[in-house]
């Protein structure tokens, strides 16, 4: 008989007898086949009784006795048990109203959070991807050989598209692609728009919602289609169809019709444009151009091909274009030509010079994902502790369905059911809370316009589920496996000690500190930055002075001669770019070596209106012919980098005219505080064209004369966009781009110590409940307050230092390098940032634990104590 | 003979439950057979068996008997229902009528 503790009969086909047997069969052809084993075992050994048992398990797989009724026995019991589960779990949620109220804010908070990076990262990466015919449009692309190796090409030369209907086959629909920025002129408004310039066969490859018209508008040469933005932009909440706009292409002006207006894209285009025209009516199109000068044009090309197409064959085909292309052209001959899937264009951006999309922007990226996930960690720290807290009240529960028979895994099912649902509120409330606040601050911020669209966009559906599913599993696995490990007879006897002092908590709560302070130090340092730049001197005085962009060399010289008539301005300046903007980079050699410096081109008085400071040598001097010939004036930048010093005898060569340098000035911010200062070099050029106008006004007057010069400008030329602006404002852009940054770091910073406050709280204040007794007893026999707090505040001071630690040293690493990207003038991580964001954390700690023994102080130990 | 048609091993089964009498059940009945008649059958054709005279109504069952070799589960066990001692009362009649109108042996001298 010993033989039976020893062994048993093959698990697999046991299980397999359970599964398909007959329930009210099971127990007697089991028990019949575990006692033929046993008697197979004692007569011939343990793996003929094994071999036998195998044998009659599916002997008796006959059709009277299957039924699966574990399947279905399972099933019908489940579906008794989860609804029995749920109501449990949502009685405890109503129990509990404090503590789910912390952890369905924290969670919905940060599933807001989530869904706005989320919303933002998926448009950048599945733009354009809701084309139904995606899988079948193709860019046509071409490679060719440069100094730097093989550069792969967007754009192909502009008569490809015209040999396509006759050089390749299965092509369904092809169109030429071109942006444009022409002015738009519209009831005396005018405007720069962009301009998509495409072939009618574009509406049919691509396929867009119609707010008003018909796709097929296109086909007129005469008529656009404007989007949604637009047509409000011009029209109102009219119907525009058949309005007249005018758009001057190449200083040409025509006229066109409305023929359409496109549903809100909702930034989820692949193509970013203002307005669709129909290609033929581009004024370049219409010229008779030489046949060379017709393959130096190059713009996108798309073709569509047919279903179940050969690409390789398609591109094989597409070999006859770079034959003719390099005969035609043979300076800059291709080396191959390919094709590009319009959903891998994504991909590729980096890879290919002039595409479609050459921006990822991988930072604010990482930055909204950063912050996403700082809060979803938290909040999910402040469940998982709150949750394994509150789980002490039903410790008895726990303990009386393991004694009844609840399995582990059931018990585990049962508290990850609960957290569904507590789940499932956060990220219906989420959805609410991003779509009706956060994503329209987002967007006020970041200038987009992204919306949870859950009737079209399947992938948000599939971005929910996936978070309700993780925040689930994360948030409920370690209670649910924490607290059904207990043994029953600990927890029925009250022995099972369970609490707040377990070191996995304290784990947790460190970790909530470590990214409230990160978070905190990140947002108090860039603010700080700000502050530091905003009264940073530019190096040059910015007051008074009024630039104004000169469209077309032939408006220079009036515009130049009527606004020096006026009488505010006191001088007049040309420049080819202007301080306060990219210059433009050029090659400059000394002696044999060969350096990047940034080439500004200006009129001989420019530094001196600037207020520019001389630190040694002279300005220009506009008499002397040398000056505005072969001198320049270099920035202190200029030295240092090339290992200078003032008076030095080589000359500069730059566009193979050899300059001298006359004169060194302070270094000044051209560009915004994000860049460095560049080495740079200045020229006086004779009085020849320039771009822009640089006006210095009487003091004060400057913002006020704004309206006469923007007068006198559209006087002088009447087709143009009057781009002027004041120098003080010419950061106006990326200030107001840095400031939307603070604001949203300073959020996601208020957020997290919000969070990690709720969470303390309701940690602390549940401690304190379950402990009332002990410190009343303390009270009793005479703590007074200090005892009390030092032994309440002890453990979350320590907990506290840990996390200044580990808080302070990753922000010193990740902070700086994350202000580095916004800033190459930041005061990075000092004693200010680190300093506020411990003080605050240690503020929050403090009057949190606070309010906790106020609570004590006023209990009356007599009531609690006597409550027994 | 309305309804008392019984397969051979049909029968064979139903006596042997009224052998056991009280303790028959799949693998007894099955032990049985091997030692009365030397045979072996299957075990889970004993319990189709069993289960269809339960349904013809000449056996009743009922639950009871746990043994540690069967890791604690019941047994079925079977008695024999008045019906099914009828049944085999009138296959054994039938038999013995059969037999009896056997002709004699060729040897058998007896009728001269």
């Amino acid at each position: 008989m010993d033989k039976k503790r020893h062994f048993y009969p093959p698990k697999l086909a046991d299980r397999f007898l359970e599964f398909y047997c007959v329930s009210d069969r099971l127990e007697q052809i089991q028990g019949d086949a575990y006692e033929m084993f046993y008697m197979d075992l004692e007569e011939k050994g343990i793996t003929y009784a094994r071999f036998r048992f195998i044998f009659h398990v599916f002997s008796f797989f006959k059709w009277s006795n299957i039924g699966f009724s574990k399947f279905l026995h399972f099933k019908t019991n489940n579906t008794v048990m989860i609804r029995s589960y749920f109501k449990i779990g949502w009685r405890n949620i109503l129990k509990q109203k404090g503590t789910t109220f912390i952890s369905v804010f924290g969670l919905s908070c940060a599933v807001g959070c989530c869904i706005v990076a989320y919303l933002f990262i998926a448009n950048i990466w599945f733009k354009g991807l809701n084309q139904p015919n995606k899988d079948e449009i193709y860019q046509l692309v071409y490679t060719t050989e440069e100094d730097e190796g093989l550069v792969t090409y967007g754009t192909v030369a502009e008569p490809v598209s015209e040999l396509i209907p006759n050089s390749l086959n299965s092509i369904k629909n092809q169109t030429k692609v071109l942006l444009e920025f022409p002015l738009l002129i519209q009831d005396n408004e005018s405007f720069y728009q962009r301009s998509l310039f495409v072939d009618p066969a574009y509406m049919e490859m691509f396929q867009y919602r119609m707010e008003y018209g018909y796709p097929g508008a296109l086909q007129e040469t005469d008529q656009v289609i404007l989007t949604h933005q637009l047509s409000e932009k011009l029209f109102g909440e009219m119907n525009p169809i058949g309005q007249e706009l005018s758009l001057v292409i190449n200083g040409e002006e025509r006229l066109y019709k409305v023929g359409g207006v496109l549903e809100d894209l909702k930034d989820m285009d692949m193509f970013t444009f203002d307005l669709l025209v129909n290609f033929e009516s581009h004024p370049h199109n219409m010229a008779d151009i030489p046949l060379k000068d017709a393959w130096n044009k190059e713009l996108w090309t798309f073709i569509q091909v047919e279903e179940g197409a050969d690409i390789g064959l398609i591109e094989s085909e597409m070999e006859g274009f770079t034959q003719i292309q390099n005969q035609v052209n043979p300076e800059k001959p291709y080396t191959k030509m390919g094709l590009i899937a319009y959903p891998d264009i994504i991909y590729n951006v980096g890879k290919i010079e002039r595409g479609v999309r050459d921006f990822l922007g991988l930072g604010p990226q990482i930055l909204l994902g950063t912050i996403g996930l700082f809060i979803l960690l938290l909040a999910v720290f402040n469940y998982i502790n709150l949750s394994v807290l509150m789980a002490s009240r039903r410790l008895k529960e726990i303990g009386v369905r393991k004694v009844i028979g609840s399995k582990r895994s059931q018990l585990i099912f049962q508290f990850l059911s609960e957290n569904l649902l507590i789940c499932f509120f956060a990220i219906f409330l989420g959805c609410l809370l991003a779509g009706f606040v956060f994503l329209p601050g987002f967007n006020g911020i970041a200038s987009k316009n992204l919306q949870i669209d859950l009737f079209r966009d399947k992938n948000i559906w599939i971005f929910l589920g996936s978070l309700l599913l993780v925040i689930t599993l994360i948030t409920g696995l370690y209670p649910a496996t924490y607290l059904s490990s207990f043994k029953p007879i600990g927890i029925l006897k009250g022995n099972q000690k369970i609490g707040s002092k377990s070191v996995f908590t304290s784990v947790l709560l460190s970790f909530q500190f470590t990214l409230a302070i990160i978070s905190m130090v990140a947002a108090i340092a860039f603010v700080q930055t700000n502050y530091i730049n905003a009264n940073r001197d530019w190096g040059y005085s910015s007051a008074d002075k009024i630039i104004v962009n000169v469209p077309e060399s032939k408006d220079y010289v009036p515009l130049k001669n009527r606004l020096s008539a006026l009488s505010s301005v006191v001088e007049v300046s040309g420049s080819q770019d202007y301080v306060g903007n990219w210059i433009r980079e050029k090659e400059a050699f000394i002696g044999t070596e060969k350096y990047e410096v940034n080439f500004l081109n200006a009129e001989s008085n420019y530094p001196e209106l600037l207020d520019l400071e001389l630190k040694e040598g002279r300005m220009f001097n506009p008499d002397l012919i040398t000056d505005t010939q072969e001198s320049i004036l270099v920035n202190q930048t200029f030295l240092d980098d090339f290992g200078l010093e003032f008076p030095f005898d080589q000359s500069v060569e730059i566009d193979s005219v050899r300059y001298h340098v006359i004169g060194v000035v302070e270094d000044f911010h051209t560009t915004f505080f994000k860049n460095t200062i560049e080495p740079m070099a200045i020229s006086a050029s004779p009085d020849s064209t320039f771009n822009y106008l640089t006006l210095k006004m009487n003091p004060g007057s400057a913002e006020g004369s704004m309206e006469a010069v923007k007068k006198i400008w559209h006087e002088t030329v009447p087709l143009g966009l009057f781009e002027g602006k004041l120098q003080t404002q010419v950061f106006e852009r990326e200030i107001a781009d840095v400031n939307g940054v603070a604001k949203l770091i300073s959020f996601s910073a208020a957020l997290s110590v919000i969070l990690a406050l709720l969470g303390l709280f309701g940690l602390v204040s549940l401690n304190m409940t379950a402990h009332i007794k002990d410190y009343c007893i303390r009270k009793v026999f005479g703590a007074n307050v200090e005892d009390l707090s030092k032994k309440l505040l002890k453990r979350y001071l320590i907990i506290w230092g840990i996390a200044a630690v580990i808080g302070s040293v990753f922000s010193a690493f990740f902070i700086t390098s994350f202000l580095d990207s916004f800033f190459a003038f930041h005061s990075g991580v000092g004693i200010i940032p680190l300093g506020f964001a411990l003080f605050i954390l240690l503020g929050v700690i403090i009057s949190t634990v606070a309010s906790q023994i106020w609570k004590v102080i006023k209990a009356n130990p007599a009531v609690i104590l006597k409550s027994e | 003979m309305k309804g008392y048609h019984l397969g051979e091993l049909e029968e064979l089964v139903l006596l042997i439950v009224g052998i056991l009498d009280q303790e028959a059940y799949g693998v007894s009945v099955a032990e049985e057979i091997k030692n009365q008649m030397g045979r072996k059958v299957n075990i889970s054709a004993i319990h189709t068996v069993l289960n269809r005279l339960e349904e013809k109504g000449f056996v009743k069952s009922h639950m009871g008997g746990a043994t540690e070799e069967r890791g604690g589960r019941r047994k079925r066990l079977f008695s024999l229902s008045a019906s099914g001692r009828a049944a085999i009362h009138e296959v054994k009649m039938a038999r013995n009528r059969l037999y009896d109108q056997l002709p004699p042996l060729a040897l058998d001298f007896s009728n001269g």
